[in-house]
């Protein structure tokens, strides 16, 4: 039995140094592809976001975005001929479940070209693990953490929470259609991503003369918000600025319920722009009031051009794999996302390497262009300009993007509203003025 | 002041919606020795039966009936087709809960293709506003208090003057004597999955219309509330879940009422690890109507 158990014991060790390599090698993220080429073999978009859990409706907008930019770069030859893949990792928007779900993507699939999604939720866990294993990525997070972000890897294309927080005050202050209020309720989920919202709107509120009458930090997914909502009316607010996602209906109702039928107006945030808020909000507290009492902020889009057609024309396709996938066509996020992966096969393209250290500082290139480049507009384009020789600059359905050197991109925000069908209808802008008022009050 | 009063008021209705599914959470764990962790999903399925039906025109109190069979005939069927078989093979205590968290984490996942991740809410489910010494609560939310009583005093009335109610009493006492006595404890237990499953699939719509919007995560939230009054009363003691139901609906409230709302369940969840530390057979310590079979 001795001998048997020893020559198990050395067996094992011998076996354990290649396993262990094997291991390091896979904890390392190792790029893809160490040498030049593009290699072969399908290549994979790891959607990492919240698909359960308080923030689930954020995931399905992300995925959306990789569905339609699949077949707009398997359709027009893929990265030199391999097709590129979505997959869905749930962080359930806890930083708890994001870490494993982001090293599993990582340790799991060697063809990885890129990772979108990484809301606030997560983003602050699970950013440095794939800037670690080299992956560029494409974040939805506006915490301010990354406004000068070291990693290199990591890139944003919308503006910090901070600009969001900025703009519902201005909606607030000088919005179309109303007198500036003057008293405003503070009603945010108490998840890491909507509470960043809260210093900075209070700043620019108060600095600018108007008064909180409550801060209401609400748990998302509770059972009823009725004291809550009580305790709000109480305050007396002239206005609701909130994002409270997965919550909006049972709070919002409640308002109306409490407040004798009468609804109070409320702006949201650009998180606020999503046909599943628009779906619970308008069950909850009727189409009428969601038209008349809701304003929201969100990023100049213009829905329109040959970026946005090719985007529109890919998205309602991918309704044969994701029914929903077309009620996206609207959501900045998913716009971004779809241009941010369209950016990386080109910049795949354009190095002719499949090798992420080598690819990801040209996503950049190509994003902000340079003195003389070609701007394309679709991938088919893109890959044209590339092999007839030209240095490029893609403008894609999300619009021009204009990277700092912390690798953040960010352009100015619109004031809106919805139409009866959940369409987002621009309702004003704000001034360079008011805009700069806005950010000197903030701080 | 005013706020306290207001939250007490809504304090009645959360620990009437607490109440009706955290008695039959712990009348299924008193009588068949069962902690089923699908329980929660039963509800949300129930409430989703309710809002189909409510979709298609019918009102929600026939909704809450139709949710009340479906609940009833999942959990017998549940029961029967799940958990009955790995109880005859012997399988422990720990394991069966395993099973019934297995099974709670494949019908959320079979559920979301279907009802989908989004929020959805009843219609018309409101009702008018009537307001009484600074309690606001709406017709709908009093109908609500007034099922809760009316279920308290039907299951009170089972246990304490029905034949059934004295086979469960005396099968969740001890199951082995019971059947020796010549009763039926096989039928009995089929007819606490269908009771209890019926109390759960209308706490379901019940919840669902207290929430004004729900969606397929808050399964898991259901099933912790009704857990934890079960739990505070004394498991398996339905007169236990009354009361711990009154002090889970009633604490979070006013603690929303007193301190920042995000720390309500804090609260409400800070005097049930209280009392299990103090007194961890619950609040109800005699081993009275329910005893945990064992």
């Amino acid at each position: 039995m001795k001998f048997q158990t020893a020559a198990r014991n050395r067996w094992s060790g011998s076996q354990a140094i290649p396993v262990a390599a094997l291991i390091v090698l896979a904890a390392c993220g190792g790029s893809s592809t160490s040498g030049g080429g593009l290699g072969s073999g399908d290549l994979l978009v790891g959607v990492i976001a919240p698909f359960t859990g308080a923030d689930a409706g954020l995931g399905p907008a992300y995925y959306a975005a990789c569905l339609a930019a699949a077949p707009e770069i398997n359709n027009n030859g893929g990265v030199g001929g391999r097709q590129v893949k979505c997959q869905q990792f749930d962080t359930r928007g806890e930083p708890a479940d994001a870490v494993p779900a982001a090293n599993q993507m990582i340790a799991s699939s060697s063809n990885l070209m890129a990772a979108v999604g990484c809301t606030s939720d997560e983003a602050a866990a699970v950013a440095p693990i794939m800037d670690r294993a080299h992956l560029p990525m494409f974040c939805m997070t506006g915490q301010s953490e990354f406004n000068k972000t070291t990693l290199k890897y990591f890139h944003r294309l919308v503006p910090a929470d901070v600009y969001d927080a900025f703009a519902m005050v201005g909606s607030a202050l000088f919005g179309p259609n109303h007198a500036p209020y003057k008293k405003a309720a503070l009603v945010f989920g108490d998840d890491i991503g909507s509470q960043a919202f809260v210093q900075p709107a209070t700043n620019a509120f108060t600095k600018l003369g108007g008064t909180i009458a409550i801060n209401q930090p609400i748990h998302l997914n509770a059972s009823s918000y009725r004291t809550e909502v009580a305790a709000m009316l109480k305050a007396n607010p002239d206005v609701i600025l909130t994002e409270a996602l997965g919550s909006a209906g049972t709070y919002l109702k409640e308002v109306k319920t409490q407040n004798g039928g009468k609804m109070i107006p409320f702006i949201g945030s650009s998180a606020t722009i999503d046909p599943v808020w628009f779906q619970q909000v308008r069950d909850a507290i009727g189409i009428d009031d969601l038209l008349k009492y809701y304003a929201g902020v969100d990023l100049g889009y213009t829905f329109s051009g040959p970026a946005y057609a090719e985007f529109l024309t890919n998205l309602n396709a991918a309704a044969t794999q994701f029914a929903d996938a077309p009620k996206y066509k609207q959501r900045g996020s998913t716009l971004h996302l779809y241009d941010g992966i369209i950016m990386t096969a080109l910049a795949m393209v354009a190095t002719n390497s499949a090798d992420r250290t080598v690819y990801n500082p040209k996503i950049i290139q190509i994003a902000n262009g340079s003195s003389g480049a070609t701007v394309v507009n679709t991938y088919k384009d893109g890959v044209a300009a590339i092999k007839a020789g030209k240095t490029i600059r893609f403008v894609g359905a999300g619009g021009e993007n204009n990277f700092d050197q912390y690798n953040n991109s960010q352009s100015g925000y619109i004031l809106v509203g919805y139409d009866k069908d959940g369409n987002e209808v621009q309702v004003g802008q704000l001034t360079p003025d008011q805009t700069a008022k806005l950010i000197a009050a903030g701080g | 002041m005013d706020l306290y009063v207001a939250a007490f008021g809504f304090g009645l209705v959360g620990m009437s919606v607490i109440a009706i599914a955290a008695v039959g959470f712990t009348m299924q764990f008193g009588i068949t020795n069962m902690i089923n962790l699908a329980y929660g999903e039963v509800m949300i399925s129930s409430a989703y039966v309710a809002y189909y039906l409510n979709k298609a025109g019918i009102t929600i109190w026939v909704g809450m009936i139709a949710g009340a069979v479906f609940g009833a005939v999942f959990s017998f069927l549940l029961n029967r087709v799940v958990y009955a078989p790995f109880l005859r093979r012997g399988t422990s205590h720990i394991g069966m809960v395993i099973v019934s968290l297995a099974v709670s984490l494949m019908v959320a996942n079979l559920l979301l293709p279907i009802v989908g991740y989004y929020s959805v809410s009843y219609q018309d489910t409101t009702g008018g506003l009537i307001r009484a010494g600074g309690i606001v609560l709406t017709t709908n939310q009093i109908a609500i208090i007034g099922v809760a009583v009316v279920l308290m005093l039907l299951i009170h009335g089972l246990l304490r003057y029905t034949r059934l109610g004295k086979a469960m009493r005396a099968t969740a006492a001890n199951p082995t004597l019971a059947r020796n006595c010549g009763i039926p404890t096989g039928r009995v237990i089929d007819a606490v999955w269908l009771i209890t499953g019926a109390l759960c699939g209308l706490a379901g719509v019940v919840a669902a219309m207290n929430s004004d919007s729900f969606a397929i995560a808050n399964g898991a939230g259901f099933l912790i509330t009704a857990l934890a009054a079960a739990v505070l009363g004394g498991a398996g003691q339905p007169y236990g879940a009354m009361i711990g139901a009154v002090i889970i609906g009633m604490v979070t409230e006013l603690s929303a009422a007193a301190w920042s709302p995000e720390y309500k369940e804090v609260v409400a969840f800070g005097i049930l690890v209280l009392v299990m530390v103090l007194r961890p057979q619950g609040l109800l310590a005699k081993r009275g109507a329910l005893a945990a079979a064992g």
